[in-house]
């Protein structure tokens, strides 16, 4: 088949690029997604040999699960049985059509599989290879593995969550997969940016732990210049006060972050005690941070009996920063998300349309629809085994029969 | 070979967000230009750490780290004269990057919305809270503000003891990382673009839809009705007796999901009595509180006397993933970390020399590197606006 009868299936600017998935769960797919939502045609190799367990989590229906449906959106799927020659072969004849590989099996596994970087590269001189892995490729501690929250506590997240004097919390248990997968994306990105203007591909060696290290950068700094380990502290901060969180009613809360002294005074205004900015355990930021305990308690007593998101409108009219805090209800009921596309609609075949959060940016003249949902197990089989590979419908009848497409 | 070195980037950015962003690329060779106002500088300068001392506006360890490899110039951008030069100067200038309210850019003669419809391929990218099109009302909001109106803080910490308030996240930063590397990536895409169509455009990046779409794997569950929304502060949470222990010298997370995880750890301890006494595959198929409490607890009794490193490392080679609770000193001493060089040095002429970290990724034939130190106030300024004056 010629090129002129092959299907666009998105838009973006990323719009001819193609990838390849070999991921499992969150992380891996999580990178994918992303450059699915700008427009790159990503191909998630799959087989029922060795499915994704996202596919089962709480279901019966491998093509009607929630957690694989939050992660695929606007992807294709492909059945292969990697363990077999000819699906190896096939898989090296999309490699040659293709531009990315993004894998986050255990190190070691896809060179196993015969698509490490080096055989990738004799298949495609150019290709990008994108390896995920918890502690990165090689080293020392290379062998061990872990989930989401082994990241965080390994990067240094963990103890930085939580009270002073209590144990390390996780920032979230779900926190960090995607992270992960986004710093994936982004170096992704990057080689193929150098790719186009060089023609030179090349290996891409992320590690999931570095990754969380790099969302409290500055702590290393803190360490290296002042030789002390810096270490949880509730809702403190070193530029603000008062910085927290505090109850409204029996379940709301509202976050109030105060950074000047306009700030200050509006908000003891808003309080209705314009004496407490004159008060000497409050009268600057360093008096507000000595005494942030005694300063918390004030402000829970005040904000308490109120409504949340009515307090945080009022105390925004006075310039100071203060929102309600956003349960999983807020979120999905947002306006604001909701109008400004972030959650939108796409289609599926099943159910004919369905709800998912989108991407997180607006590129004016290449904004990549994302109209489908995450595909069926094999959904693409046709056409990448058809109108990419060329495989006669007999041929690919016998890949099924066989169990090579499986 | 750098991969942006090609890349001229004014960042007129002054936030954590922009600049991390801006550091993103020129750690990838893009020459970073930043836009700094003359005798104060950026903000992050008056921000924590600090280096003992050393003089103010130098001393900041945060923009030492944001900021390397970029050089700064001062200009008064309040008056005609410096927003004339800003203009002649965006001549030569690939993308405009920048972490302000809405308003700011137009304020300075630069307009987003015509951005691409000009031949100067001019890219322009603005991180703000809820998105260039949010309402004023919205457009003061510090990370603890946009945490919290992500989801992550409602639902944060996991595990959440119900007497203590939701958190603002680990140390002041992740909205602003996690935004800055959204941006990033939106704007790599659209340079990507620009090589074939020599087309700008203007990339709107809102720091709250970045943080919400890092939970998308229960956000997009929720918001298509297969998982419950609730005001329940553990809504993102997983069941089961994951959770952290504490050591003879700090704590470990231990996860445990599957019989391997069940049968290592059985191995770990010694093969106790009580393991057995739970039902086969009960992680999988027989979770009850009781039970989850009860293995916690023995747990628990075990690892208050082992090493936090060593008991990792036997666990893992069993099969178990246990992670170590690490301080940053415990990352900087990490042998992984040292055997991928995720530390190195930089000479500053007013901190000296120190070690920074770098990012998470290496690349075979354009890696990532830090080509100089964050630049002293207007050190380059002479430098960058000789050539443009004329």
């Amino acid at each position: 088949m010629g090129a002129a009868s092959m299907t666009p299936l998105s838009t973006g600017p990323l719009h001819g690029v193609r990838v390849i998935e070999l991921t499992k769960i969150w992380a891996g797919p999580y990178a994918g997604k992303l450059l699915a939502f700008l427009g790159a045609e990503v191909i998630r190799v799959e087989s029922l040999d060795s499915l994704d367990a996202s596919r089962r989590f709480g279901v019966k229906d491998i093509n009607a699960a929630p957690g694989f449906q939050a992660v695929n959106p606007g992807k294709c799927s492909i059945q292969l049985n990697m363990k077999s020659d000819e699906g190896q072969r096939l898989l090296a004849d999309l490699v040659k059509k293709s531009d990315i590989v993004i894998e986050n099996l255990r190190p070691g596994a896809a060179k196993r599989l015969g698509f490490g970087y080096e055989q990738l590269r004799e298949l495609k001189r150019d290709i990008i290879a994108v390896a995920m892995s918890m502690h990165g490729q090689e080293g020392p501690l290379s062998y061990q593995t872990g989930y989401a929250p082994s990241f965080s506590a390994l990067g240094g997240v963990c103890h930085l969550v939580g009270l002073k004097d209590g144990a390390p919390k996780l920032l979230n248990v779900r926190y960090g997969d995607s992270s992960y997968g986004s710093a994936a994306a982004f170096a992704a990105l990057v080689a193929l940016y150098h790719r186009r203007r060089t023609g030179e591909g090349q290996y891409v060696d992320v590690s999931a732990v570095e990754t969380l290290a790099s969302v409290v950068g500055d702590a290393f700094m803190e360490y290296f210049l002042t030789g002390k380990v810096p270490t949880r502290n509730a809702n403190r901060h070193s530029e603000m006060a008062p910085h927290g969180v505090y109850p409204c009613g029996d379940e709301d809360w509202i976050s109030i972050a105060v950074r000047t002294q306009d700030e200050w005074h509006a908000l003891c205004a808003a309080m209705g005690n314009p004496a407490l900015a004159a008060d000497p355990r409050f009268v600057d930021r360093a008096a507000r941070q000595q005494h942030a305990a005694e300063l918390d308690v004030l402000l829970e007593a005040w904000t308490k009996p109120q409504d949340a998101q009515e307090l945080g409108e009022r105390l925004r009219a006075r310039g100071v920063a203060a929102f309600k805090s956003l349960n999983s209800i807020d979120l999905v009921s947002s306006d604001h998300l909701w109008r400004r596309g972030f959650f939108q609609h796409v289609s599926d075949p099943a159910r004919g349309e369905m709800s998912i959060a989108g991407a997180p940016w607006r590129l004016s003249l290449t904004p990549a629809k994302i109209t489908r949902s995450a595909p069926r197990l094999g959904e693409h089989n046709d056409y990448v085994f058809g109108e990419l590979l060329g495989l006669s419908e007999a041929e690919r009848e016998r890949l099924v029969a066989e169990k090579i497409v499986y | 070979m750098r991969a942006l070195s090609n890349l001229r980037v004014l960042e007129l950015a002054g936030g954590v967000a922009g600049e991390y962003c801006g550091k993103l690329l020129a750690d990838f060779g893009a020459e970073v230009i930043k836009i700094e106002a003359p005798g104060t500088g950026s903000e992050t300068r008056r921000m924590a750490p600090f280096a003992e001392g050393a003089q103010a506006n130098e001393n900041s360890g945060l923009f030492a780290y944001l900021n390397t490899g970029k050089r700064s110039v001062t200009l008064d951008l309040g008056s005609d004269a410096g927003r004339q030069v800003l203009q002649r100067l965006l001549a030569r200038i690939d993308v405009v990057l920048d972490d302000h309210a809405p308003g700011y850019l137009e304020a300075l003669g630069i307009d987003p919305s015509r951005c691409g419809s000009d031949e100067s391929g001019l890219t322009v990218c603005c991180i703000t809270p809820f998105g260039y099109d949010a309402p004023p009302d919205v457009h003061k909001a510090y990370s603890l503000n946009v945490f919290h109106s992500s989801g992550w803080g409602y639902h944060s910490p996991s595990a959440p003891d119900p007497g203590t308030p939701p958190l603002q996240g680990a140390g002041r930063f992740v909205v602003d990382y996690e935004s800055g590397l959204s941006a990033a990536i939106a704007l790599m895409a659209a340079l990507y673009w620009r090589e074939d169509s020599r087309r700008g455009q203007f990339i709107d990046v809102s720091q709250q839809e970045s943080l919400a779409s890092l939970s998308d794997y229960v956000l997009s569950q929720m918001v298509d009705g297969a998982m419950d929304v609730s005001t329940r502060r553990s809504a993102f949470d997983l069941g089961g007796p994951a959770t952290f222990f504490r050591c003879a010298d700090g704590y470990v997370y231990l996860f445990i999901s599957e019989p391997g995880h069940w049968k290592g750890l059985s191995t770990l301890m010694g093969d106790p009595q009580w393991m057995t006494e739970f039902p086969d595959r009960w992680l999988e198929l027989h979770l009850t509180p009781e039970r989850i409490e009860r293995c916690r607890t023995h747990i628990g009794e075990w690892m208050k006397d082992q090493q936090k490193m060593d008991v990792v490392a036997r666990a893992q080679k069993l099969g178990i993933p246990l992670a170590s609770v690490n301080t940053a000193a415990d990352i900087v001493e990490s042998p992984q970390m040292q055997f991928r060089g995720f530390f190195v040095e930089v000479e500053h002429p007013v901190l000296g020399r120190r070690s920074y970290p770098t990012v998470p990724y290496r690349l075979s034939a354009t890696p990532a590197g830090i080509a100089s130190a964050a630049p002293l106030l207007g050190q380059h300024t002479e430098q960058v606006l000789s050539g443009v004056e004329a």
